[in-house]
């Protein structure tokens, strides 16, 4: 019972959010036609990314939909200052030139999305392995002052069993000592 | 009856005389190495003033039990001596040498010291006692020179009344003198006019006795079992002691123990022994008196005293025989007498306990001795083995024995073929452990209340019974107990305050006194088995006994199943000891608990603490001194830094292994994780980049 409400809140949520999204573009297209047409032509990338992105937090989305409003924002200035008309918006949103420059900016955007993590994740691998050397120092240390009883019976790590067998033959020269 | 002069040079006494013969080395206080042992005979220092000269033997003072040796008192040359050499596994009367060291009694051979010294000739420690000596001789032997003479006339003044003053002084400090015999009697001066007891703390109460001195109860006994005693036994004593001295010979001389025995039951003690002797007719009525069996009715010293005092004492009352209307067969015989059939019974086990089982036997009391008590007695006895078939009730021994009480109250317990007293249990147990390396039969006695049994079926009770049932009560708790310094070891040294420490660790020390125990430890550490603990069963036993602390700690940390606790129990008894008893350091025993150190300081977790101890202990052992060492092996401070330390390293080793685990156990996680924030980073990225240039252009185009 509790999870069918849940669920029939959070579909009538999305469906609020719908409903303001088509109200805002709705009054967009009628207060400036013009931005909205070259919106509506230059940020296709974006709709597709987002399209294709199934995610839930919209990574590539966001990483091309915010290149490729580099690319639109000269031309929406450019309307906004200069000639805030239908024609001037088909005007730009004609010129190969501009829509290259927009769909580019937005296919920059991708690659950002395609290349960038692989290099963090190397990145992060690196840090990991780091702490991990020194974690292993830390435990080396602390066994080499209190015993391999200090592991409490968790067997040591592969790189360590030769030497623990050196140093226990070494605690029972001292115990018969 | 055949008459024998008085004896004077017995060869009585455990020391061979073999033994004694060999080449004479100087010999200090110090145990000399195994191989010297036996093989060396000269004087020996006790208590750095007393010479006891091994190689100047005394036969004319020998005890039975202890061999004379001649003393020079180096504070007094002049002063004539002599030493007793105990037999070394015989419990001595340590109680009566403490008291007599303090207090000089007159009546009684002055007592001047006492130690366990190195004795050569037997090439082990063993105590030695040092006396005046008596410069008349002994009295038997001058009687049978003929030097002088005592006549019933002398008996009261020169015979009776000296030695009364030390029996009165015995009774009054709870004890009794128990050796009272007329060869261990001696003129202290050479005109013979004084008369003194001779020793009798060499041996346990009533040991070295010939069985005629010895009240019936305590005759039928085995020597080591006769019993404490008391002022009534010595009365006795005394009796026979005035008849053989009157009579001028042993009239038992000639009849051995078993038929003394048995007359003495169907006679009566004063009629066996002088019934067939022309005792002087003044003595008559003294002796009656003094060798009554009947302890009730026997003289005491208040009789005595009257009858030297020349006042009427209370005639001697004899207390009627029971004797049966018909004789009761047994192995071909009738008896008419309940204690000599008992006696019978005791000698032929097995075969008593067939008859006792037939309902004749008990019919047999109940009509012929006319006692419905003892009838039911016996019937219930029977009935008890038959209801505990498979129990030591039911065995033939148990029920023999019971039977035996039952039939002869006063007589000894007769169990296993063990006689003894209830007060003679403490010495018969030591003997059989020390001599025979039996301990069970004391656990076995005392476990099946046999003693208890004998004390309950006393009528009337037998004089000491409350305590004797605290004591058996106590040392029944102490048997209920398995660890270390519990157990029959407990019960042994418990009940014999003088039996030395019977561990094969010490068994040439003779260890008598807890101060006696770390020096011996000491010396023995050269020649022990050093792997082993130095406090063993006996050891632990010993000293739960013997030493006045609480100990309890201690004792439960030996008994602990894990090594180094137990090793730590040791070291810290030990050291406890020394601190307590202030005795100086002994590098030996230091030595031997030094090595076996190591798991103790293995239990300690941190390896710097470990390696500075394994640096420390040595130098420690140098200094001798166990407390020193007890304090660096288990310093309380040291173990708890040692163990919070352990615990916070537990901690973090555990806290990087997780962490390590959560980094490399993540896997396919991981890398997901990295693609994540890959793509988190990229859209950042553009986001930030979007929003500067907007920016940027926003300002441009304003500007």
């Amino acid at each position: 019972m509790a999870r069918r409400a849940v669920a029939s809140r959070s579909s009538v949520g999305k469906i609020g959010n719908w409903l303001w999204a088509i109200t805002i573009l709705f009054m967009m297209s009628w207060l400036t036609p013009p931005t909205m047409i070259i919106l509506a032509l230059g940020g296709l990338p974006t709709a597709v990314a987002w399209l294709i992105d199934r995610s839930d937090e919209k990574f590539a989305t966001y990483c091309v939909g915010g290149l490729n409003l580099c690319g639109i924002f000269p031309y929406l200035l450019k309307i906004w200052f200069q000639d805030h008309s239908i024609e001037a918006a088909m005007n730009i949103v004609s010129d190969v030139f501009a829509v290259a420059a927009m769909y580019a900016a937005a296919g920059f955007g991708w690659a950002l999305f395609v290349s960038v993590p692989p290099v963090v994740s190397a990145f992060l691998n690196v840090v990991a392995q780091s702490r991990v050397t020194f974690l292993r120092a830390a435990q080396k240390k602390i066994t080499d002052e209190w015993g391999h009883a200090v592991s409490g019976g968790i067997e040591p790590p592969p790189q360590q069993t030769a030497q623990s067998e050196d140093e226990t033959a070494e605690e029972g020269d001292a115990g018969e000592g | 009856m055949a008459e024998r002069p008085l004896e004077t040079d017995d060869d009585a006494g455990t020391v061979p005389p073999a033994d004694m013969e060999s080449p004479t080395v100087d010999a200090g206080l110090d145990v000399p190495p195994q191989s010297q042992r036996g093989d060396v005979r000269g004087p020996v220092i006790l208590r750095q003033r007393y010479l006891v000269d091994s190689g100047a033997p005394l036969p004319a003072l020998d005890s039975p039990s202890a061999m004379a040796f001649n003393v020079e008192d180096q504070h007094d040359f002049g002063r004539k001596m002599f030493g007793l050499i105990c037999t070394p596994d015989l419990p001595t009367r340590l109680d009566s040498m403490r008291f007599l060291k303090n207090d000089l009694p007159r009546g009684i051979l002055p007592f001047a010291d006492w130690d366990v010294v190195y004795w050569p000739p037997l090439g082990q420690n063993t105590t030695v006692v040092i006396y005046d000596q008596p410069l008349g001789g002994r009295v038997v032997t001058r009687l049978a020179d003929k030097d002088t003479k005592i006549t019933e006339y002398d008996v009261a003044r020169h015979l009776v009344e000296p030695l009364l003053t030390p029996i009165q002084y015995l009774s009054e400090t709870g004890s009794a003198h128990r050796a009272i015999r007329a060869d261990n009697l001696f003129f202290m001066d050479e005109a013979m006019t004084e008369i003194v007891f001779g020793d009798f703390v060499t041996a346990p109460p009533g040991f070295d006795q010939p069985i005629m001195y010895e009240p019936i109860e305590r005759a039928m006994t085995t020597m080591s079992g006769r019993g404490r005693g008391t002022v009534k036994d010595d009365i006795f004593a005394l009796g026979v002691t005035i008849g053989v001295l009157v009579l001028g010979h042993n009239p038992m001389a000639k009849v051995t123990d078993q038929d003394q025995v048995r007359r003495r039951q169907e006679l009566g003690s004063f009629t066996a022994l002088f019934g067939e002797t022309r005792i002087p007719i003044p003595m008559l009525e003294p002796m009656r008196g003094m060798i009554n069996d009947d302890p009730d009715g026997r003289w005491g010293i208040a009789e005595v005293s009257n009858w030297l005092s020349g006042q009427r004492s209370k005639s001697p009352t004899r207390k009627s025989r029971t004797k049966a209307d018909t004789p009761f067969a047994f192995r071909g015989h009738g008896y008419n007498n309940p204690k000599v059939l008992a006696a019978q019974f005791c000698a032929n086990v097995p075969e008593a306990a067939r008859v006792i089982r037939e309902e004749a036997f008990a019919a047999w009391v109940l009509r012929s001795l006319g006692d419905k008590k003892r009838a039911e007695a016996v019937k219930n006895t029977v009935q008890n083995a038959h209801f505990y078939k498979d129990g030591y009730q039911g065995s033939d021994d148990y029920i023999v024995a019971k039977i035996a009480i039952i039939l002869d109250d006063s007589a000894p317990i007769r169990y296993l073929g063990y006689n003894f007293m209830p007060d003679g249990y403490g010495p018969l147990v030591a003997l059989e452990a020390a001599q025979n390396g039996n301990q069970e039969i004391a656990a076995q006695l005392l476990s099946r209340d046999i003693p208890a049994m004998w004390l309950t079926l006393q009528d009337p009770p037998f004089h000491d019974t409350p305590m004797l049932n605290k004591t058996f009560a106590k040392l029944k708790g102490f048997l209920s107990i398995n660890d270390p310094g519990y157990g029959v070891e407990r019960l042994l040294y418990e009940i014999n305050p003088s039996l030395p420490c019977l561990s094969p660790v010490l068994q040439t020390s003779c260890v008598v006194t807890i101060e006696h125990l770390l020096p011996a430890l000491d010396l023995c550490a050269s020649h022990s088995d050093t792997s082993q603990l130095p406090v063993d069963r006996h050891i632990a036993a010993f000293i739960a006994a013997r030493f006045d602390e609480d100990i309890h700690p201690h004792l439960k940390a030996i008994a602990s199943a894990k090594q180094e606790i137990s090793i730590i129990g040791v070291l810290s008894l030990l050291a406890f000891l020394q601190w307590k008893l202030r005795q100086p350091a002994g590098l030996g025993l230091c030595s031997w608990v030094g090595g076996l150190l190591g798991p103790v300081i293995n239990s300690y977790h941190n390896r710097k603490t470990r390696k500075q101890l394994e640096k420390d202990v040595p130098v420690l052992v140098r200094k001798g001194s166990l407390t020193e060492l007890f304090d660096l092996v288990d310093n309380a401070e040291r173990r708890r830094t040692d163990r919070r330390g352990y615990m916070d390293a537990q901690r973090e080793w555990l806290d990087a292994e997780q962490e390590i685990r959560e980094i490399q156990g993540a896997g396919d996680e991981r890398i997901i994780k990295a693609e994540r924030t890959g793509q988190q980073t990229a859209a950042t990225i553009s986001v930030v980049l979007a929003m500067s240039e907007v920016a940027i252009l926003l300002l441009v185009k304003a500007v």
